[in-house]
């Protein structure tokens, strides 16, 4: 950009200042979630992500009418391979396996919004109030935070479900949101510290702004990004705990879930009679759909740290 | 014969998603043996990629797309690393900016400068030793201190010991990237006397980047000025000084030129300046450390390189002076908005299981008056921001008085001090942090209207549209519902300024609000806050470092060392005849581009 | 010495909440589990020794006993190490049990996860190096998605094709039938025979965690100032790369293997209970289908305990490889 000769330089209008950064359109945005979309779609692994949950949302919300048969319905020879009236097999009950399959859909889904969302607003509030009002009240609470992040998470949910007097999908999700919100408090404890400090907020306080605004309005929408990779992680560290704990036997054994579906084909010995088509679709269902809440997180670390946007 | 020679060098930023960013635009400059040169130029001007580029760091994306970089007759442009590296270091070596992380942190000192030397020597390890022990005593660190590791060293410690590491093995070039960024005036002042009086014993030659003009001016014996990727001027220090061939030379030269002019109506004819009328030289040359140093006693050797611990101690020795304060003759014509009376502060610091009490403010009074600048000058640890703290009700002074009006602001409760905000509005230093990053400005701007004045919707707009324009953003439309990260620094700025002025306060506190702009930038934004603050007719405490500005800006200075006021009085007459050693020293120690006596054209 | 004095309060505090959080599980949800084991075990017939009984009602539960005092009883057991009788096992005691299964999974689980940092560590620092080479990006892609494969799921495989198809390893079991436990070389050999197939199904997800928090740590690391300097200086490319960028970089981690150790243990339980492994985890599992109360609860007591060791003992290694805790400084 060549310099222009005879140009004056004093005390031009601020317009003249140096010019605002390339991909400014000039356009008037008040809304930055539309952008936020657009910014996953951009990126290759989120979009991925995206594609392959919404498959998944869709499953589970259609299950009734993409699933050939009642998942409970016992009316098929017990124990039998793959074939062409049950295309995975059918359980001990004589259940087919790939109408559970697509039913075990609605209750990972379920528990990883639920369970992952519970635990994330326990983190979120534990976290906040430790980060924001500091001295003693940290102290107590962050000793809570690093408590429940050192005692192992299984045997602890094992023990809480256990003692349960209800068995169901709900205890296993309340058991989930109150031992795994440790690791998000601590996230959000420490960037709510470092943001109290910027000085956008000691002007907010200046401004006149009450404690519960500074809070909710100028601190909480600087965190959003945070908070949603959070929520994301913990949904997908939900799904996999819900799997383990109907594994072990400790979930509801009534339930369809992947989880149980791998419980029932253990015990049922599906690995003497190889029977491949109820032990493996499960595992790959679990771990394909915590993949693609991973890569979708991919998407949203990109919208909080612009040097990731470009792939 | 010519150590670095640059020739049509290209470098860019190549990313997939955007299209290239070229940094650098067809550089041209040579560096001769044993020459000293300035890089000056803005951030983003690319100087810090060219310095760069011209060791052959840079990471991708950067690339140079074209041109050569030849060092010592020899093309290094496209040289693998195999071939590069027996150059580096041996014969060319940097520092970098403040080096506060540029030693490695899990390794003690002393390793640091054996792998390097191992590297390019067969040295043995005792010959090794005492090649360290040499380095670290050139610098005026005891050998001892090689066993330690970077976190137990000083800050000055660190710069002296990235010095003493870049010269290890004696090489013909060394490149200082802001080797004096964010350190105290006195100090940045010592290390680059330092550096001169190294680089006349060995001989090397040097190209010091930098924005601050007046530090390159210290050292450099020619002196290039980047903008926007381009080199637009090169020549002799003294003659950029005096015939600035570019425009935007101009400009920058203007800035400093600027801050170096008595401020108008005041005391233009003094003393202390030449008889050609040109601008104040500087007191005493560049002795005053050592002088006063031997004032007080002090061990005072020339040839000793002074660090920040050195220097901490003269400014505690001066400390010890008496006070000179005497109030400016104008003053009482401003009326009085806020007294302060020998407020004092002190903190209690926790080490381990040790604890020390820190003074941070001992008995300081002044007073601010309507539409009068008083300016808090003083280097960090001064207890400067403690003050502003003091004053905004942030926390309370251990002793002593805040009067607002009738109140005592130092004896305010939580709900006082909600009432008392309105009243007192701040300037913040960093512009990139001031705004909320998820508001529009408008909506920023309107906060304090709907608070303190009931006001809002299409009233409220309109006002923080006047004032938008009073800051000098016009048309206001083009700014009022952008945000943050669209705005530049400058623009942020006075949006800062804004909104400050909207709750229509008494006093504002100013700390250090042109730090972190660019210094083509700062003037207009202390001329934005001249004119508004003496306009409304509101008292403003400027809290700086820097005691020119204070000087253009203030009607008052007060300067600061160690928590006391050690001296105060009318700007121009403290800058002109200071009293007290530690503002000699201060003075001594600023950057004077045009000092000596220059002859103007 | 802060650090340490800090690390040891913390173990201890957390020791003891642990030993109350034991304490006070059982009791939350109402019920009454300690009647329910009480009645099964003086339904066995044999003579019960009534302090067996005693341990059991201390801690599950005494109705009629005020909670404070109920603590402080628990208490003196635990410090007693009396932990009842086991229900699926009797009539051996929880202890008994415990100190039979505890080298199993030490060996098993400890060595694993060694093993799986110090390979992980070694991957990352290898695939941050040659960043976005064809290592990495392999690396990066993959882990995304074997990262999420259940621990258990790879190990029903793992013995579906090892086991069964294959007939290479066996399908379960700590060790042959036939042999005697004890140092004898028939028995070591068994066992580490048979632990071959469970300690390949967790190394395969386990270093992979490290792997990429390794890398991620280091190519921050490699952007550092120091590293910068020491590219300037002309040092090769390995010394850059250890000295400097990997030796940094490892100490974050170093402090996350501590907290994950944690997880590692849910993760044994799955698979000691999957290959039929003579482990605490598998105990646990029994516990579970039995409601073996005294046991599940006891385990899960050492677990955490077990747990908190290790990581207290990280924590002090850490305080001696990172000078800045080691010889705290000026700034």
């Amino acid at each position: 950009m060549a310099m222009q000769e005879g140009r004056t330089f004093g005390l031009e209008t601020a317009a003249e200042d140096l010019a605002p950064e390339p991909y400014d359109t000039g356009k008037r945005t008040r809304f930055k979630v539309p952008n936020g979309l657009a910014i996953m779609w951009a990126n290759r692994k989120s979009r991925t992500g995206l594609i392959l949950l919404a498959l998944f949302v869709v499953v589970g919300i259609f299950a009734p009418w993409i699933a050939p048969y009642d998942p409970r319905a016992g009316i098929f020879m017990p124990l039998a391979p793959p074939s062409g009236e049950n295309w995975l097999g059918t359980t001990q009950l004589g259940e087919d396996v790939y109408s559970q399959l697509i039913y075990g859909t609605r209750t990972s889904l379920i528990v990883g919004i639920l369970a992952g969302g519970l635990a994330t607003i326990i983190g979120l509030i534990i976290g906040m109030i430790a980060g924001y009002a500091g001295g003693w009240v940290d102290e107590v609470l962050s000793f809570f935070i690093n408590v429940f992040l050192v005692i192992p998470t299984l045997p602890l949910m094992i023990t809480f479900a256990a003692y349960s007097p209800i068995k169901g999908v709900t205890t296993v999700i309340i058991v989930i949101g109150v031992t795994g919100w440790a690791w998000g408090a601590r996230v959000k404890r420490s960037q709510m510290m470092s943001l109290r400090e910027r000085d956008y907020i000691t002007a907010a306080i200046f401004s006149g702004e009450p404690m519960w605004r500074i809070v909710f309005r100028e601190i909480l929408p600087n965190m959003t990004s945070l908070i949603v990779a959070g929520y994301i992680g913990a949904a997908g560290a939900a799904i996999g705990a819900e799997a383990g704990l109907a594994f072990i036997g400790v979930g509801d054994p009534l339930t369809i879930s992947w989880g149980t579906m791998l419980y029932w084909a253990d015990n049922s010995g599906a690995l003497l009679t190889g029977q491949w088509g109820w032990l493996i679709p499960p595992g790959l269902a679990l771990a394909l759909l915590i993949t693609a809440l991973t890569l979708v997180n991919f998407g949203v670390d990109a919208i909080s740290n612009p040097h990731l946007r470009e792939e | 014969m010519a150590v670095l020679e640059v020739k049509d060098l290209n470098v860019s930023y190549m990313t997939k998603k955007r299209p290239p960013f070229h940094a650098v635009k067809d550089a041209n400059l040579t560096i001769d043996a044993g020459e000293i040169v300035g890089l000056v130029g803005e951030s983003g001007s690319g100087k810090s990629t060219l310095g760069t580029a011209v060791l052959r760091l840079l990471d991708p994306p950067g690339t140079i797309t074209s041109g050569q970089v030849i060092f010592d007759g020899k093309d290094i442009t496209r040289a693998s690393e195999d071939e590069i590296r027996p150059l580096r270091w041996a014969e060319m070596s940097t520092v970098f900016q403040s080096s506060m992380n540029a030693l490695n942190p899990v390794v003690n000192i002393g390793k640091q400068f054996k792998d390097v030397i191992e590297a390019h020597t067969n040295m043995t390890e005792r010959e090794i030793e005492r090649r360290t022990a040499e380095l670290l005593e050139m610098v005026n660190i005891d050998p001892s201190f090689s066993r330690f590791y970077a976190h137990e060293l000083s800050g000055g410690m660190k710069q002296r010991v990235a010095i003493a590491l870049a010269l290890a093995l004696q090489p013909r070039f060394v490149l200082l990237d802001e080797p004096t960024t964010g350190l105290d005036v006195v100090v940045q002042q010592a290390i680059l006397d330092n550096v001169k009086r190294i680089q006349k014993e060995f001989g090397f030659a040097v190209l010091m980047i930098s924005h601050d003009l007046g530090a390159i001016m210290e050292i450099a014996d020619r002196v290039a000025v980047m903008y926007q990727g381009q080199l637009v001027d090169d020549q002799p220090a003294r003659d950029l000084l005096l015939r600035p061939k570019h425009p935007y030379s101009r400009v920058l030269i203007g800035s400093y030129e600027d801050l170096w002019q008595p401020a108008s109506g005041s005391a233009a004819e003094d003393a202390s300046s030449d008889a050609s009328g040109q601008p104040i030289t500087r007191a005493f040359g560049g002795k005053a450390p050592v002088d006063i140093a031997a004032r007080h006693g002090m061990d005072a050797d020339e040839t000793r390189m002074l660090g920040m611990d050195d220097l901490q101690a003269i400014a505690e020795a001066t400390a010890q002076d008496p006070a000179v304060v005497r109030a400016p003759a104008e003053a009482s014509a401003h009326e009085a908005v806020m007294v302060i009376e020998n407020i004092s502060k002190h903190y209690t610091r926790r080490r381990g299981l040790t604890k020390t009490r820190v003074d941070a403010v001992s008995d300081v009074s002044f007073t601010l008056r309507k539409g009068y600048i008083t300016a808090l000058v003083g280097q960090s640890g001064s207890g400067k921001t403690t003050i502003g703290r003091l004053i905004t009700g942030i926390e309370k002074p251990d002793s002593g008085s805040i009067l607002f009006g009738e109140q005592r602001v130092d004896q305010f409760a939580r709900r006082d001090l909600k009432e008392y905000r309105r009243h007192v509005q701040l300037v913040f230093q960093d512009p990139y942090s001031a705004l909320n990053p998820a508001h529009t400005i408008v909506h920023t701007l309107t906060r304090p209207l709907a608070n303190f004045m009931d006001v809002s919707g299409r009233a409220a707009r309109q006002r923080v549209a006047e004032m938008l324009e009073q800051v000098g953003l016009t048309p206001a439309e083009q700014f009022i519902d952008k945000y943050p990260h669209q705005l530049s620094g400058g623009q942020r700025q006075r949006v800062v300024v804004a909104r400050a002025l909207l709750s229509e306060p008494e006093i504002v506190i100013a700390d250090e609000p042109t730090s972190m702009l660019d210094v083509t930038i700062r003037a207009e934004i202390l001329e934005i806050l001249n004119r508004l603050v003496r306009d409304k007719g509101i008292a403003m405490l400027y809290i700086t470092h820097d005691l020119l500005s204070a000087r253009a800006l203030a009607d008052e200075i007060l300067v600061l060392n160690k928590g006391r006021i050690v001296e105060g009085g009318d700007a121009n007459q403290v800058i002109s005849e200071p009293q007290h050693d530690y503002t000699r020293l201060l003075l001594s120690s600023i950057p004077n581009p045009f000092a000596e006596g220059l002859v103007a054209d | 010495m802060v650090y340490y004095l800090r690390r040891i309060g913390f173990f201890l505090l957390t020791l003891w909440a642990a030993i109350t959080l034991n304490f006070l599980i059982p009791r939350i949800q109402g019920g009454d589990p300690a009647e329910a084991i009480v009645s099964r075990l003086t339904g066995q017939s044999q003579a019960i020794d009534p302090r067996q009984v005693e341990a059991i009602r201390l801690m599950l539960g005494t109705p009629d006993e005020p909670l404070l005092q109920q603590y402080f009883d628990y208490l003196g057991t635990v410090v007693r190490g009396e932990f009842g009788v086991s229900y699926s096992y009797f009539p051996y005691t929880v202890s008994h049990m415990i100190m039979e299964t505890l080298p199993w999974t030490l060996v098993l689980i400890g060595v694993i996860q060694v093993i799986a940092f110090v390979t992980g560590t070694l991957l990352g620092t290898w695939a941050a190096w040659r960043r976005n080479g064809a290592f990495d990006s392999l690396i990066t892609t993959t882990s995304s998605f074997f990262g999420t494969l259940p621990y258990f799921w790879i190990a029903l495989l793992m013995i579906y094709v090892f086991a069964f198809e294959l007939g290479w390893f066996p399908d379960g079991g700590g060790f042959a039938g036939e042999e005697t436990p004890g140092w004898n070389w028939g028995f070591i050999s068994s066992a580490i025979y048979h632990s071959i197939l469970p300690a390949l199904s967790l190394l395969i997800t386990a270093p992979i965690g490290w792997i990429m928090s390794q890398r991620n740590t280091m190519v921050q690391t490699l952007g550092e100032d120091y590293t910068r300097l020491a590219r300037a200086k002309g040092l090769s490319e390995r010394r850059i790369a250890l000295t400097y960028a990997a030796r940094n970089a490892i100490l974050p981690n170093i402090t996350g293997f501590a907290i994950s150790l944690g997880g590692i243990v849910g993760g044994s339980i799955l698979v000691e209970q999957i290959f039929n492994y003579p482990g605490m985890g598998r105990l646990m599992f029994e516990a579970i289908g039995n409601r073996d109360y005294p046991l599940m609860q006891t385990v899960f007591l050492f677990t955490t305990v077990g747990v908190l060791t290790a990581n207290f003992l990280v924590d002090m290694l850490y305080g001696v490889i990172d000078p800045r805790v080691r010889r705290g400084g000026t700034n």
